[in-house]
């Protein structure tokens, strides 16, 4: 009896297991009671100040049609993206996802995500801004639509500008400027910096942005022709060393070491004068530095007239391949990148959007330093430039930074560096 | 209910149970015998595992082999490439020799120097003092910490000028390096950071330590031995099974760094100038960054044989020196 007793539960164990498994309560989950079919959108957005905004806007959207339901499933960053991919490869993915503006292409060329162009017409490009939607272009097709982007800004200290004998008003507008400036601003108590004025590499900014902003706006690669060991280039990067060897490595690396964000960013915390950061480091600015008195400025150019360029990033809402939905997922994407919900996004966020009517509307919204912060990232926008990854170079990155560092470093020279980092980058074209 | 007859038959050790004959002629008739019948529930009480096993273990394991022999990116190649794969690890990827280079490296420090710490601080706690337990919950409680946590304690307390570390250093007036930040420092700070964890091994070496018999180290004070010679020529080779058994694991463990680099890094690079660009987060680059799954397959089982290589080598060389006591060793 016990053993038979046994088998029997050993069987239940085991159809347990099975059911388990099976996808059988997916299936009943894609409509809701009242018939709406349920579009499931991922996103990364999940902290205290974007979550409630984002929902707000989902919220909106399904209120004002009857069809579709959206629901909002938050990933953490990192795992987002690899989470999406697996569920690419199984058959069961997401209907929407928030992904990297930067490599759409890799992901149409690796047939991860769905081609929308027979949604969009030309009326609803000219939308967005020209070079974000050149991004989401892939062998004359579209697979993706812009959300947002950012840009560089130089945030400077204006107390620490009126100390210094500076003009609080006159932001620097050169390298030379900046240099000259930031040399005034330092603060140093016998061997040791209290305050820097500036170093290139902090903030969100790293060596390729100077080296682009150098060399015209000009990226590694341009047009599928490699573009890394240029003079412009290497000139930048021993300016960047210059600032390394006139500061000294002990100061660079005890000072980063230290960084951190809120109350301990340094600009925050009046221990450097003059930072790079994208626009919506304003909020930690508003939130946390009440009495830190700033203004903002296009970075530096080059050479008077050479231009202010600063590097964009931002992020694209794209159909992953083989969602079940994407008629659904495309009309609400459509309500996601209109001018209402981006604009509610950029008023909230002081984000940069990609619905250019949207951009321009939140800034009549804002007001004082606000609208300031806001203003100048618009108009920066001109002036950025998105470096997507050609699919030819899919890790080009990963081949390009060692060296950099490396001649950071002193280990090597620029010359070298760059040299070698194009012969290597050419070796793996595709 | 035939089958539940059986008969309470009293013995000298206690009571036990004798079923009647007529139960195995039941099971009989029915068509499995009594031992079919056992194994059947038996495979099904480990189907959980069995079908686990087969499904998430052995199924994607032979799977990562084929798909090395590809040009797999998950979503949509599978091209059969031959060889292309472990050629191109060989004559193409300079990161791949960087990683592999990185990786040994820190093999070569870090077992023997978490081997030798273990033992050493097993001895220390062996020692009949009191307190002595309060000593060994410390020193193993860093064993039971783990993950995420102890990397960020870690980056703070090998922060430059702030870290506690080079506080500490400063006391006696050397300048610390700025380790993290320093390529020439990362791979060193990582070795440290290891030994802080020593603790796991070292219960296992205290526990074989205690198990040595007394009347040995008796004997050998009789004959007047030194500390040093009652640990070289008693201690030593009781716990050389252990030893084995460590050096072989943690070398496998050691070839597997992942985490620290992954999360002390900035973006999970690999550190400045590629220092800490290990093999498992070179593979997983091209895995999940660059979704050339084919390449990383075949990147995986380039490990898995290295790994087993070194292992049999291991356990060639272990005959000469592991001690079994009772045993011929076999």
């Amino acid at each position: 009896m016990k053993r038979g007793l046994a088998v029997i539960l050993a069987v239940f164990m085991l159809i347990g297991l099975l059911a388990g498994c099976s996808g059988e309560q997916k299936a009943e989950a894609e409509k809701t009671k009242d018939g709406k079919v349920i579009v499931d959108f991922w996103t990364f957005w999940g902290s205290e100040t974007r979550r409630p905004i984002i929902e707000k806007i989902i919220d909106d959207y399904n209120n004002s049609q009857d069809k579709v339901f959206v629901k909002h499933t938050f990933l953490p960053w990192g795992d987002i993206w690899t989470k999406n991919l697996a569920s690419v490869a199984a058959g069961n993915p997401a209907d929407v996802i928030v992904n990297d503006i930067n490599t759409v292409a890799q992901r149409a060329e690796n047939k991860q995500v769905e081609d929308l162009s027979q949604y969009i017409d030309d009326s609803f490009k000219q939308k967005f801004y020209p070079h974000l939607w050149e991004t989401v272009e892939y062998d004359g097709k579209s697979y993706a639509v812009p959300f947002n982007t950012d840009t560089r800004l130089l945030f400077y200290n204006k107390t620490a500008f009126k100390e210094a004998g500076l003009d609080p008003e006159k932001p620097p507008a050169t390298w030379a400027e900046l240099e000259e400036y930031a040399k005034k601003l330092d603060i140093k108590n016998g061997d040791k910096y209290e305050r820097v004025g500036f170093y290139p590499l902090w903030g969100s900014v790293g060596a390729s942005s100077w080296m682009t902003n150098a060399d015209d706006g000009n990226g590694f690669i341009e047009d599928g022709e490699l573009s890394i060991n240029t003079p412009k280039k290497v000139e930048a990067m021993n300016w960047i060393i210059d600032w390394k060897k006139r500061l000294g490595e002990k100061t660079v690396q005890a000072f980063q070491a230290e960084f951190g964000s809120e109350q301990a960013n340094p600009f925050i915390a009046g221990k450097v004068a003059m930072w790079v950061d994208v626009g919506t480091f304003y909020t930690q600015l508003r939130d946390y530095g009440q009495d830190v008195e700033f203004g903002v400025a296009p970075i530096p150019a080059y050479e008077e007239g050479s231009g202010n360029w600063a590097e964009g990033g931002g992020f694209v809402v794209e159909i992953p391949k083989g969602a079940k939905h994407p008629e659904e997922a495309m009309d609400f994407i459509k309500y996601l990148t209109d001018v209402e919900a981006q604009k509610h996004w950029s008023v909230k966020n002081y984000d940069n959007v990609a619905n250019i009517e949207a951009a321009e509307a939140a800034l009549n919204e804002l007001q004082g330093p606000d609208k300031m912060v806001y203003e100048a990232s618009v108009k920066n926008l001109e002036q950025t430039k998105m470096f997507p990854v050609p699919v030819e170079y899919p890790d080009y990155h990963s081949r390009l930074n060692p060296h950099i560092d490396n001649a950071l470093l002193g280990k090597t020279t620029p010359e070298k560096a760059l040299k070698q980092a194009e012969e290597d980058i050419e070796k793996m074209k595709k | 209910m035939k089958s539940s007859e059986s008969t309470l038959v009293h013995t000298e050790t206690g009571s036990k149970v004798i079923r009647g004959s007529k139960t195995i002629e039941t099971a009989r008739t029915k068509g499995l015998s009594r031992k079919a019948k056992d194994n059947l529930a038996g495979y099904l009480f480990i189907s959980p595992w069995l079908i686990g096993f087969l499904g998430l273990t052995l199924g994607p394991l032979l799977f990562s082999l084929a798909a090395s022999f590809t040009d797999y990116n998950i979503t949509s190649k599978m091209n059969f490439i031959g060889l292309d794969n472990y050629k191109r690890m060989f004559t193409m990827d300079d990161l791949f020799r960087t990683s592999l280079f990185n990786t040994v490296y820190y093999v070569i420090f870090s077992v023997p120097l978490t081997t030798a710490g273990a033992i050493v601080l097993a001895v220390l706690l062996n020692q009949k003092i009191k307190g002595m337990k309060f000593f060994r919950t410390i020193y193993y409680l860093p064993a039971v910490l783990s993950g995420v946590a102890v990397y960020f304690l870690w980056m703070q307390l090998l922060s430059p000028s702030t870290g506690l570390v080079n506080t500490m250093l400063g006391w006696f007036g050397i300048e610390g390096p700025a380790w993290l930040f320093d390529p020439e420092w990362t791979k060193p700070a990582l070795l440290m950071m290891k030994m802080w964890s020593v603790g796991g091994g070292m219960l296992l070496y205290l526990a074989i330590m205690q198990g040595v018999s007394p009347q040995m180290y008796e004997a050998a004070d009789i004959e007047g031995a030194s500390p040093w010679q009652k640990f070289y020529y008693i201690t030593l080779p009781m716990i050389s099974p252990i030893i084995f058994f460590d050096v072989i694991t943690s070398t496998i463990g050691a070839f597997q760094i992942f985490q620290e680099a992954y999360v002390m890094t900035e973006n999970g690079s690999g550190g400045p100038g590629n220092s800490l660009l290990f093999y498992n987060l070179h593979m997983w680059n091209n895995a999940f960054e660059v979704f050339d799954m084919g390449y990383a397959s075949a990147m995986a089982w380039l490990l898995f044989i290295i790994v087993m290589v070194l292992t049999a080598v291991n356990m060639k060389l272990g005959k000469r020196w592991v001690h079994y006591e009772g045993g011929d060793g076999k």
